[in-house]
């Protein structure tokens, strides 16, 4: 579904941002890409649906480069961003649902359909008329899934999706993205703290320097995680099976 | 620092809320202009009805005032100027000031005038969804030659989406700052300017972030619009609104 091929950015400042990627990832699977602050993280899956160019190299989307068709690209990958707030562009929780399939021209039915569905898949439904800036932290990220729901895309992206959050707010963006999962989604998470999402995952990309360094099970590679700046979880330190913050 | 985020939309299911928006807005121009030339009976008929409209608006008139204290503030010194400025029959005289009967009376007039538009346009905005004003705002608009009304639009929307943002970021910033001992340096322009540079730094970071997150979300000018219908009930209040203005002239 996604095929990266050589994928490299470099940044005005000429700086190099991500160097050399290459990689796919096939539909349904659930990914998180780890590494420490200014490994590419960020940088790299902003190429995923045109918001960055690439210097070099290609993103392919079922077949299709990216830079061909943004905005089927965008549609088809959902972006959940790190600062909620700055991401929320409605009023109104309803009206910031509304935006996406508003900037996609669709009629009022069926953007009403839409926003009630996102809504009531991430349980915000009771908070329709309410303003985002008076929701929590936990809710105000629900929201922002919502808004990329309302676009229907097929993989959804969260960078740094626990960041600032308390644990009952963890939990709830954690069964969000797990649920999304379940219900057929390619999921990639972006984190530096493996701790509370690698239980989930199918696949571990190790990021450092733009480059990838490791990329597999889980389980395989979670030892090697601390060589290149990021933590293992404290069960996987103590030799035991990391379990899920579900739980 | 929530002073202004009285002017947001709060819920409800009154027929304030039904109103078509561009009916509202020019009610509140119909009616602000009237209140230009409507003498101390008008504005009193005038007040009778704000205060009869607030909680069909789901607000109160005490906690609207506290929040709008350093408006008062402004109208004060509004009072003082036009009470001291106006020659007319003196009521005290110190030293080189006097006060007039005509300018305390007129004084109060225009406060009273700005209090009310100011009420009424919290009204408006109470009662209406964003998306529906910025509608309202790009139809009246649209006519108008090399004016791009979507847009102009789309940011009144984004202004009163992040008025509240910016203020809680103007709080958390003085109070980090009061945290430091600000509170010790006396120049106000020192203050000000320690306040406003991180403050105005923030703020454009945020709109960097904001216009990543709108693109990531397929923003373009030709998106679908609130649907905006006039109904029966809108020319009613519009017959209403607008005889009541006329009325108020001759009071």
């Amino acid at each position: 579904m996604i095929v990266i091929e050589n994928l490299s950015h470099r940044f005005s400042s000429g700086r190099l941002g991500i160097d050399g990627i290459t990689l796919s990832i096939s539909p349904g699977e659930f990914v998180v890409i780890a590494g420490p602050n200014g490994s590419g993280k960020t940088t790299f899956i902003r190429h995923l649906n045109g918001l960055l160019k690439p210097t070099a190299g290609r993103v392919l989307l079922d077949g299709i480069n990216v830079t061909r068709d943004v905005v089927r690209a965008r549609q088809m990958v959902g972006m959940v961003f790190q600062d909620a707030d700055s991401q929320i562009v409605g009023e109104t929780v309803y009206d910031d649902v509304a935006f996406g399939p508003e900037n996609l021209s669709l009629g009022h039915a069926e953007i009403k359909e839409r926003v009630a569905e996102s809504l009531q898949a991430v349980g915000l439904t009771h908070l329709t008329d309410q303003r985002p800036h008076l929701l929590s932290g936990g809710e105000k990220r629900r929201l922002a899934v919502a808004g990329v729901l309302a676009m229907r895309p097929r993989v959804i992206i969260f960078d740094e999706p626990f960041s600032s959050l308390d644990y009952p707010g963890v939990q709830q963006v954690l069964r969000q993205i797990v649920s999304l999962h379940r219900s057929g989604h390619t999921i990639l998470v972006t984190t530096h703290d493996l701790e509370k999402v690698i239980a989930h995952a199918g696949r571990l990309i190790l990021l450092a320097d733009g480059k990838i360094v490791r990329d597999g099970l889980p389980g395989d590679i979670i030892k090697d995680a601390e060589r290149f700046g990021v933590r293992a979880p404290c069960a996987s330190r103590l030799g035991l099976e990391v379990s899920s913050w579900l739980n | 620092m929530a002073e202004l985020t009285a002017f947001s939309f709060r819920a409800g299911k009154s027929l304030l809320y039904c109103l078509d928006p561009r009916f509202k807005l020019l009610f509140l121009i119909l009616i602000s202009l009237t209140s230009l030339k409507a003498g101390s009976w008008g504005m009193l008929f005038l007040s009778g009805g704000l205060l009869w409209l607030l909680p069909a608006a789901r607000l109160s008139l005490f906690p609207v005032l506290r929040e709008l204290r350093y408006f008062l503030l402004l109208l004060l010194v509004v009072f003082a100027a036009r009470a001291l400025a106006i020659p007319g029959d003196a009521v005290l005289t110190a030293k080189f000031m006097t006060l007039t009967r005509q300018g305390l009376f007129d004084g109060a007039l225009v406060c009273w005038r700005l209090l009310l538009v100011v009420l009424l346009g919290l009204v408006l905005t109470a009662t209406t969804r964003a998306a529906e004003m910025r509608a309202a705002v790009e139809w009246i608009l649209k006519p108008i030659p090399l004016l791009p009304a979507k847009r102009i639009g789309t940011m009144m929307g984004l202004i009163m989406r992040f008025i509240p943002v910016i203020l809680n970021q103007a709080k958390e910033t003085a109070e980090a700052q009061r945290s430091r001992g600000v509170e010790n340096r006396k120049n106000p322009v020192y203050r000000l300017t320690k306040l406003g540079i991180p403050l105005i730094r923030r703020t454009f970071e945020n709109a960097d972030r904001l216009i990543v997150a709108m693109e990531s979300r397929c923003y373009c000018e030709n998106r679908t619009g609130p649907e905006l219908m006039s109904t029966r009930r809108d020319w009613a209040a519009l017959l209403v609104v607008a005889s009541l203005s006329f009325l108020m002239l001759f009071l």
